[in-house]
């Protein structure tokens, strides 16, 4: 026995020891860590160190017990034993509670990570409309760092400074939540709109959880929002259901928080926050911390405060905001019957009160002065330790005496505070039944005091206090607008709220009054429910009422800005609670409080209007005690309380080594949106049975349309497209009603549809058009091809098949870009559907792609345009046809046939073909205006809707093309041999586009630049012979496309280079044949177009031309000049060639700066200003392309070339534009890269477009001019012309397929200039071809309006 | 009248759901009109809550042709542009004459 005891003995002490070695040893690293962890704080370790303290010193203790055991000679070691082992277990668990506590730390800090970025400051919001004020800052500072009790008189903007300490912490802590509780909802609700309106806190973030939503959604809105505007109550049931994550609270806000008494919700909230391992800021905020040094102490512990923050109105820094607010006592005499009734009522209390003073159970004073409290603080006493000398047999009777008393002086009360009826009431109601009846039903003196109050009312004299409350009323009414002036006016009792009412019935019209009262309903009157309560709050906000009486519950809190005046019906209550009443007045005005008394004396208080009605002597006494009560307690105060108040710590949140700094900033506030109607917060939405019977698809599909949340919940637009709205849609069943008609024919009115009464038809048609057309166009397909293989050599096969092929390839080219377009179904346009039907027709046949889209569009298509389709799909071909092997004369045949057919059209334009070129030069210089303002305003949108928007113009065009050419194909066909006259014919069609598309745009322009393909349809009588440009186009494309991906994202001027010079030839091939049989091919031209090529590949490789530019020209002004010029020249209509070349070199560097990143470049020059370089080259690149501007280059070179140059520029700019502007323009800006003083890209300034359509504008008169005088060469010109559109419409294609989302990254650059330098080079044919024929008419033409580019030339 | 049509309960149940919508919406208005003197719950029995079987039907009926007339110009429109499937812009697009046929 003895032996075992001591062999335990050894081992409980060994153990201890261990245990206590383990403790320290845990307690020291955590310590440690704590000052070593970056987010610890020293107020965290303090208390963690006090706690670790404990924990040590608690085995310490033990352990002397042990000693004692150990030292005490003991018998019962097993009993000891057991103690030892126990403390031992106790000491394991101190340890490991230090652990545990270690990890909390390191949990905690987990879980509100702080971020450290946001941390470096804080941010004060500041605002034109809320200026800085230096307490709310010094405030904020203040309570940023430490628990806070700002005591702020009311109106002086709490609600700021807690929404900023709510932000700073929002920011801080990432994952941090933000909770700011007030006593009710109204108060809650209007919170949580004020710290938006503050600070801006994302309402995606932000919650109001209440009692009326239901816990289990709570418990979802605590996961998932971060910011909570809650009531206490619900705040306390969450935190104790644990549905609210303690843990990651980081900051706190009490509103109104001298409640946080007892065991107020506050108060349990905040000490089961305490009891949770969590850090968190409190912020307590209240006009009233209490009416004295006690009661605030009390808020102090409960809330945890460590610093109190205290403002008086008469501070020097609060001062100044503090708006003058009157408070007026007005004293009322209660009127002689009160008087009596009062004395009456004295005297019936009198015995019993002299009974009880009898046995000295009350203090032995006049009645008068005995206060319910006293009775009920003596009624306790004795009803604890009756005193001996009162028989228990009159314990009863004692009792009896007491309750009369309370309830007499109650009475009293009413009477002096309210008026004779509500005592009345009172008094008849107690006398009816129950103890009092009993006890004073017989007394005569309370039967008078009855009779007399009977009397009174039964009168119908008002109570003086009412008749004075009127009185002050009406004046008030009198001074202010009754519209923008409010009124509260407080009472304590329903009842006297209720007669309040009544007495305001009579007041008048510009009185509306309206009661807010409690939720209880009690006998007389029902409660109001909070809805009501909101929508009495809403309405007296929006000046649907403009007085409300009210009881205590609107004391605190409502921020109602335009109450200027307040009545207290009754003065005697807290001074808190005055002060809270009187706060509702003056918060951003003068305002006044009249405090009603019920006595004779009036004295002005404070600087502000305050009606106070008050009743006979002790209403007013208790009054101005209370009032000194306040002024007492505000000593408490001074010194942020230090003195009268124990403060406790508190962390401080952010670690001591991040100072956040103060930054003042201005935040962009979005529109607070009210959260969704309150009626459906309140019920939870159920699940609805039906979600477990549908599939995922069809969820998401519900969500998108139904659920989606209020902002962004897809609703049907009626305005969306009004284009579609100027035609009839296609009906089924049910057949448009003369309604419908109605609205078709004044949309077409609106937007000035030319067509528009033709194209109206009757259902029937609607219904039919579609299978006819279908057969129609398959038929003209067949034909075409037939006629092909009839008239076509095997060679000519062969083209037609190229043809086919190209035409497959557009279909390709199109469905990408309708591919690219459907993912973006936002950005739908109305003319998107339409290409989209092009495309969809595309798949179907080759060419015949275009003709399907004017189905819709004429929903007037009879059968006689069905036809006209269909020929319209031959031409098409045809026109590929011609494109591929324009001198073919075989495509001529079924052209002319088409052309018969085509004939019947009623298409102006049509015939216009067979006109003079006179009148389509005036035509085209009428449109072109409409044209290039189309251009501007397309460029204002967007670049994507552009693009979407520019499928369809092209397709237009080509559509155009289809139908028109008829006449040009005439030509064709008759005039076979004269290729001249063909190319004349081209020429003229080109022009017609420019006329079709200037017609296009007019209405185009209507629409604020959103093309509609509607518009287009009607305008495809305006076709035009455009149509081998597409196809050229389209062919070229893919490859194009190919070379471009290859060199454009490497960038290597030789590569890039390379391939285009492959492909130029090859995809021209056809072209150029075309181009060489109708020209005479000059050995000069040959050179110039080498030249073009050098110059392109120069361009390309940047260096080489650089050098020339070196040896030739000055070294052009740096970017920044560059872009001056540019606006300079852009700005000029009439620029000067110098100027040109100027802006040229300029661009040229630029492009060498971009090569300056090639390493084959050794541009040193250029290297100098080339990093900023880069970024304007870009620019120059996409606002003004630098290739379409031959002319400098060639000027570098031998005279001849300069001519050439000049030349070419003059051919280039006329030609280009000219038949640029008609399609193109519209189509794509891009495509204005080609152009000399166009600028393509939607980035470009407005003043360069407007100069570049003056520019047009002259140079397509100039152009007008030759066409009429030399025919000859303006064929040629033409001819050159073509390629040049061919080579643009390439442009524009690749552009297109390339540009959508990323129309600014460099590979459509890369492309774009791939393309440039392949236009060049055409146009560098095409002026040589000039140069040869028509340099007379370029002189005289461009002489007119290019002057200067042409002195360069000669 | 098609034997093909909307089941008429599912109709009226939609139908009761406007109705109570609507009447809910009216009495907030009215509440927040006459307010607080009259108190709450004033005018719950003011409500519009059963339909005649006939009219039940017609209705169905209507509502039948109604959605497969949008549907059938929308799916025109859809069609049109080569999509597979009824977007919302589809519906737009024909909604204003839509609404006005009906």
């Amino acid at each position: 026995m003895d032996d075992d005891d001591e062999f335990d003995w050894e081992a409980a002490v060994h153990e201890i020891d261990v245990a206590c070695q383990a403790t320290a040893a845990t307690v020291v690293p955590t310590n440690s860590y704590c000052k070593q962890d970056i987010f610890g704080n020293v107020d965290e370790e303090m208390r963690k160190k006090g706690k670790f303290d404990a924990i040590s010193s608690a085995p310490s203790t033990r352990q002397t017990t042990l000693d004692r055991f150990m030292g005490a000679p003991s018998c019962n070691s097993r009993k000891f034993e057991e103690k030892a082992e126990i403390s031992c277990g106790q000491q394991r668990m101190g340890g490991s509670i230090g652990e545990s506590i270690c990890q909390e730390t390191e949990k905690l800090n987990e879980f509100v990570k702080i971020d450290a970025e946001a941390a470096k400051t804080w941010i004060y919001p500041v605002s034109v409309n809320v200026p800085v004020r230096d307490y709310q800052l010094s405030i904020t500072r203040t309570a940023l760092f430490a628990n806070t009790l700002v005591a702020l008189p009311t109106g002086l903007g709490k609600t700021l400074i807690a929404a900023v300490v709510m932000y700073n912490f929002f920011r801080w802590f990432p994952e941090g939540k933000i909770v700011f509780a007030a006593p009710s909802r109204p108060l809650v609700l209007q919170q949580i709109e004020a710290c938006h309106k503050i600070v801006g806190i994302p309402q995606v973030w932000s919650i109001d959880l209440t009692g009326q939503k239901s816990p289990s959604r709570r418990a979802e809105f605590w996961k998932c929002k971060r910011v909570f505007f809650v009531t206490p109550q619900v705040l306390e049931k969450d935190i104790q259901s644990g549905s609210c994550l303690v843990k990651n609270l980081v900051c706190l806000v009490i509103d109104e928080a001298h409640r946080a008494s007892g065991n107020y919700s506050y108060c349990v909230a905040v000490r089961e926050l305490m009891d949770a391992p969590t850090q968190l800021r409190i912020l307590a905020l209240t006009a009233t911390p209490g009416s004295n040094q006690k009661t605030i102490q009390h808020v102090i512990d409960n809330l945890q405060i460590s610093t109190l923050e205290y403002r008086n109105e008469s501070d020097w820094d609060v001062q100044p905001y503090v708006h003058d607010r009157k408070i007026e006592l007005i004293q009322v005499s209660m009127g002689d019957e009160a008087i009596d009734i009062d004395s009456l009522l004295l005297e019936v209390g009198r015995p019993y009160h002299a009974q009880l003073c009898l046995f000295g159970l009350l203090p032995k004073r006049d009645i008068k002065t005995l206060s319910p409290c006293d009775f009920l603080r003596s009624k306790e006493t004795f009803c604890k330790k009756p005193p001996a000398s009162v028989p228990l047999s009159r314990h009863g009777e004692f009792m009896g005496y007491f309750a009369a008393l309370v309830t007499l002086h109650h009475l009293r009360k009413l009477l002096s505070s309210h008026g004779i009826r509500p005592a009345f009431e009172m008094l008849d109601e107690k006398l009816k039944k129950g103890w009092f009846a009993r006890m004073l039903g017989r007394n005569e003196v309370i039967l008078k005091a009855k009779l007399i109050m009977q009397k009174t009312i039964s009168h119908g004299a008002p109570s003086p206090k009412l008749t004075k409350m009127l009185e002050v009323l009406t004046e008030h009414f009198k001074v202010k607008n009754p519209k923008n002036s409010r009124v509260i006016i407080f009472s304590n009792f329903r009842g006297s709220v209720r007669d309040i009412l009544d007495a305001l019935k009579h007041i008048g019209e510009s009185v509306k009054a309206t009661e807010f009262i409690g939720q209880s309903s009690g006998k007389n009157s029902k409660g109001q429910s909070q809805k009501i309560q909101q929508a009495v709050l809403e309405k007296f906000r929006t000046g649907g009422y403009n007085v409300i009486v009210a009881t205590s519950i609107a004391e605190e809190g409502l921020d109602i800005m335009e109450v200027d005046l307040v009545i207290c019906f009754d003065a005697n209550i807290s001074p808190l609670r005055m002060i809270q009443r009187m706060g509702r007045t003056g918060r951003n005005q003068e305002g006044r409080v009249d405090i009603l008394f019920f006595l004779s004396v009036a004295f002005a208080c404070r600087s502000y209007f305050s009606l106070v009605l008050a009743c006979e002597g002790a209403e007013l006494r208790g009054y101005k005690q209370k009032q000194a009560n306040g002024k007492t307690i505000s000593k408490h105060m001074i010194h942020g309380g230090t003195k009268s108040f124990n403060f406790h710590p508190s962390p401080r949140m952010v670690p001591h080594f991040l100072k956040p700094e103060l930054q003042f900033l201005e935040m962009s506030i979005e529109e607070f949106v009210p959260c969704g109607s309150k009626a459906k917060d309140s019920e939870p939405i159920p699940v609805p049975a039906y979600m477990d019977k549908i599939t995922d698809a069809e969820k998401d599909l519900l969500a998108k349309y139904f659920f989606a949340t209020q902002e962004d919940a897809w609703r049907p637009s009626l305005i969306a497209f009004p284009h579609f709205q100027a035609y009839p849609s296609p009906a089924n069943g049910v057949l448009h009603s003369s309604r419908t008609q109605l609205l078709i024919d004044t949309m077409q009115d609106l937007q000035d549809l030319p067509y528009s009464h033709d194209r109206r038809p009757s259902a029937e048609d609607d219904v039919v058009p579609d299978p006819c057309l279908r057969v129609s166009k398959v038929e003209p397909h067949d034909n075409v091809k037939e006629d092909s293989e009839r008239y076509t050599d095997p060679a000519e096969e062969e083209s037609n098949r190229e043809a086919e092929e190209s035409g497959r390839e557009l279909q390709v080219t199109v469905k990408d870009v309708q591919s690219e377009d459907s993912h973006k179904p936002k950005t739908l346009l109305h003319t998107f559907l339409f290409a989209s039907e092009f495309v969809s027709v595309d798949s179907v046949g080759n060419v015949l792609v275009l003709s399907l889209p004017q189905v819709p569009l004429d929903s007037s298509s009879k059968r006689m345009e069905s036809r006209n389709m269909a020929s319209l799909d031959l031409s098409i071909q045809e026109r590929m046809d011609c494109t591929e092997i324009p001198l073919q004369p075989i495509e001529n045949h079924p052209l002319h046939q088409r052309a018969t057919e085509e004939t019947v059209h009623e298409f102006s334009v049509g015939d216009l073909f067979s006109e003079d070129a006179k009148k389509f030069d005036e035509a085209k210089e009428i449109l072109h205006s409409p044209v290039s303002s189309r251009m501007q305003n397309e460029m204002d949108i967007s670049d994507q809707d552009l693009i979407d928007i520019y499928l369809s113009p092209r397709l237009t065009n080509l559509i155009k093309s289809g139908v028109v050419p008829e006449s040009p194909i005439n030509d064709y066909g008759t005039s076979k041999g004269n290729r001249a006259d063909d190319l004349a014919c081209e020429h003229d069609k080109k022009e017609d586009i420019n006329g079709s598309s200037g017609e296009m745009d007019i209405p185009c322009l209507n629409d604020n630049g959103i093309r509609t393909t509607p518009l287009d349809c009607n305008t495809v009588a305006v076709g035009a012979c455009s149509s081998p440009v597409p196809v050229t186009k389209e062919l070229r494309t893919p490859v194009t496309k190919l070379s471009d991906t290859s060199s454009s994202k490497d960038w290597i001027p030789d590569c890039g280079v390379q391939p285009k010079s492959v492909e130029q030839p090859f995809k021209f091939r056809r072209l150029r044949k075309l181009g060489d049989c109708n020209r005479k091919v000059p050995t000069e031209s040959r050179n110039s177009t080498g030249a073009g090529r050098k110059y392109v590949s120069r361009r390309v490789d940047h260096h080489k031309s650089t050098k020339l530019l070196k040896g030739e020209k000055k070294q052009a002004k740096g970017g920044a000049a560059y872009i001056e010029e540019e606006a300079e020249v852009s700005s000029d209509a009439m620029a000067s060639d110098d100027e040109e070349d100027v802006q040229e070199d300029s661009s040229f560097e630029d492009s060498f700066i971009d090569d300056g990143l090639n390493p084959t470049t050794s541009n040193t020059q250029a290297g100098s200003t080339r990093v900023d370089m880069m970024a304007i080259y870009r620019r120059s690149l996409l606002s003004q392309s630098p290739f379409p501007r031959p002319p400098s280059f060639p000027t570098n070179h031998s005279p001849d070339s300069v001519v050439q140059s000049s030349k070419m520029d003059g051919s280039g700019s006329s030609t280009g534009t000219g038949r640029d502007d008609a399609p193109q323009a519209g189509i794509e800006s891009t495509a204005r890269n080609n152009k000399d003083t166009c600028n393509g890209v939607p980035t470009e300034m407005l003043e360069s477009r407007t100069d570049s359509r003056k520019r047009k504008l002259s140079l397509h008169q100039a152009h007008s001019l030759p066409m009429l005088n030399l025919d000859r060469e303006f064929s040629l010109l033409s001819a050159a012309a073509h390629e040049n559109s061919t080579a643009h419409e390439t442009m524009e294609e690749t552009v297109d397929i390339f540009e959508d989302d990323d129309f600014y990254e460099g590979i459509d650059l890369d492309a774009l200039e791939e393309e440039a330098t392949k236009l060049f080079k055409k146009k560098t044919e095409c002026s040589t071809e000039k140069i040869v024929g028509s340099s007379e008419i370029k002189e005289q033409n461009l002489g007119i309006f290019d002057a200067p580019s042409f002195d360069l030339g000669f | 009248m098609e034997e093909n049509t909307f089941d008429p309960d599912l109709i009226r149940a939609i139908f009761k759901l406007v109705w109570e919508k609507r009447s809910a919406e009216r009495e907030r208005h009215q509440l927040s009109e006459n307010e607080a003197e009259a108190g709450p719950s004033t005018t719950k029995r003011s409500r519009l809550l059963t339909v005649n079987g006939n009219a039940l039907k017609l209705s169905c009926e209507l509502l039948r042709v109604f959605v497969a007339e949008a549907i059938q110009r929308a799916a025109a429109i859809a069609e049109a542009e080569g999509s597979l499937k009824i977007e919302a812009t589809h519906l737009e697009r024909i909604l204003p004459q839509l609404l006005l046929d009906f």
